[in-house]
């Protein structure tokens, strides 16, 4: 049975970015900052608003300025203020979303718009969305794996990573850049309100199973691959929608990899070795 | 070379009239001190003192408002941190991120960069030198986050050797580990330093087991109070001076000579 276009390119353009952010995921969930994620993913709604409004053909642009700018806010009023972090990122969360709102409603037609960034319309990418989608997969992915070392060394200890000769601020920089340029392209997939399950929940079910930072990795990349691609199969053939079909995998997902954090990993006491001797 | 043998030991760390200012606060007021090859040298001091700032700035991680560093001849810039072996406090690594002990060593030197497409016997091949000399190999498969105070300090202590440094910065080793703890831990320094020609660079809060170890004493509050060997440096009048109030290092008698 021949596949349909349209599912062809929801298929490709899902199997691309679903391991991707199960990658890049293990980094966010490690250094606290999947609430740091999500709140640049709904900083993309008002760069959307922005775009449209002064006539920018390509939204994908202009979402992904806006997200970089709220996320440099960030960076700044953490070093500015004595403001907590969630607290910098509520506000800028709710705020980005209420400037976006203001801003597409006074757009003619603006629902629409705003169901597909809320919600995402993967049935709807085209192959040009597809071939944007596996340049940045290759790019950010050798990326990634070119700077496994270092960036696991800044997770770790920041100060240990810099006296290695890290290039701490550069790497924390680049860190922030394909994150943005990531969770802009896939909200195209689950939209902005769901987009952070698929860089958060891969991981996290890696996690439950895994047993070195390797195991994660290749674990997560797993699951990113069967949550995108299932969640767009679930959608095609019960006629649902895209993006909470590929949550919803997802999370099926994690609850199987629960019973194995149970048994394994850390939170069994390990039995204490004879002392050692220098 | 009768003439060379007798000239003084070069300086390893040579720091002049440093100051910090952390906010409001004049952290360091214009510190001097040459340390010089080879021995245990400690920076002792109360709360506060910028004993733990001294050492940030040492390895370029604070930056100072006055003064100058060098660290082997060189600026902490330079590239010469290559050179340096540093110990931190402590990792706090989060619960959740789960790099394992061998992960840890192993993105650490060169020789095994590659360990995430390597098979693990061949990256354990390739850290057995390192590994067996601090007797961390049946920790290898344990999770940094997973290890005790005195197990991880012996992880750091293993993975800031690789690079065969000729100089060793611990910042204030033994907090958060138990006594005993305590004691393996120095005892562990002073072995790896009586094994390897390097010069070891001590923060500490623990007057006795400085005492016991180290070969030169720098009391230090917000500027150096006095130096010199322990048993010069750590009296009551001296310590005074430093800690403001009265101190009495504990002396403990035992049956082997050091």
């Amino acid at each position: 049975m021949p596949i349909e276009p349209f599912l062809q390119r929801a298929l490709s353009i899902s199997v691309l970015l679903g391991p991707l952010c199960g990658l890049l995921g293990v980094f966010v969930t490690a250094r606290r900052m999947s609430f740091f994620s999500d709140t640049i993913a709904h900083a993309a709604l008002a760069g959307v608003g922005l775009g449209l409004w002064l006539g920018v053909p390509e939204p994908t642009i202009p979402m992904i300025v806006f997200s970089l700018a709220v996320a440099l806010l960030i960076l700044w009023l953490k070093e500015h203020t004595e403001l907590l972090n969630d607290t910098i990122m509520a506000l800028l969360l709710s705020g980005s979303v209420a400037f976006g709102m203001v801003v597409l409603s006074h757009l003619k037609g603006y629902r629409g718009e705003l169901d597909r960034m809320l919600f995402g319309d993967i049935f709807s990418v085209g192959w040009r969305d597809v071939g944007v989608a596996f340049a940045v997969t290759l790019s950010v992915g050798g990326l990634l794996f070119w700077k496994l070392n270092d960036l696991a060394l800044l997770t770790a200890h920041e100060d240990l990573a810099h006296v290695s000769g890290v290039g701490v601020t550069r790497l924390n920089r680049l860190f922030i850049l394909v994150l943005t340029v990531t969770v802009a392209l896939s909200i195209r997939l689950l939209g902005i309100v769901l987009v952070t399950s698929l860089v958060v929940i891969p991981p996290a079910a890696a996690r439950n199973l895994a047993r070195s930072l390797r195991q994660q990795v290749l674990l997560s990349l797993v699951f990113g691959f069967l949550g995108a691609a299932g969640g767009v199969y679930a959608s095609f053939h019960f006629d649902l929608p895209g993006g909470p079909c590929i949550t919803l995998v997802l999370v099926g997902l994690f609850l199987l990899s629960l019973p194995a954090a149970r048994r394994g990993g850390l939170r069994e006491a390990v039995p204490a070795g004879p002392p050692t001797k220098p | 070379m009768e003439i060379a043998f007798r000239q003084p030991k070069p300086v390893v760390v040579e720091v002049a009239g440093l100051h910090v200012r952390l906010g409001d606060a004049a952290v360091l007021r214009g510190v001097d001190l040459q340390i010089r090859q080879g021995g245990i040298v400690a920076l002792i001091g109360p709360n506060g003192s910028g004993k733990t700032t001294l050492l940030r700035c040492l390895l370029g991680l604070q930056k100072y408002e006055r003064g100058s560093i060098r660290l082997l001849g060189e600026s902490p810039d330079s590239g010469v941190l290559r050179r340096v072996g540093y110990v931190p406090q402590r990792l706090q690594p989060d619960r959740s991120f789960i790099l394992t002990v061998r992960e840890f060593l192993a993105l650490r030197r060169p020789s095994t960069r590659d360990w995430f497409w390597r098979s693990t016997r061949h990256v354990d091949s390739l850290l057995a030198d390192a590994v067996a000399d601090l007797d961390v190999a049946r920790l290898l498969d344990r999770p940094l986050a997973g290890l005790s105070g005195g197990q991880l300090q012996r992880v750091l202590i293993c993975a800031s050797l690789l690079n065969d440094p000729e100089l060793l910065l611990l910042d204030e080793p033994t907090a958060g580990v138990d006594t005993p703890g305590e004691k393996d831990f120095y005892e562990l320094i002073a072995a790896v330093h009586g094994r390897r020609n390097l010069t070891v660079v001590l923060v500490s809060h623990d007057l006795s087991m400085v005492y016991r170890h180290a070969s030169r004493v720098y009391a230090l509050n917000g500027v150096v109070c006095c130096e010199g060997a322990p048993e010069e440096v750590m009296n009551a009048e001296s310590l005074k001076q430093a800690y403001g109030i009265h101190v009495t290092p504990y002396h403990h008698h035992h049956g082997h000579a050091h």
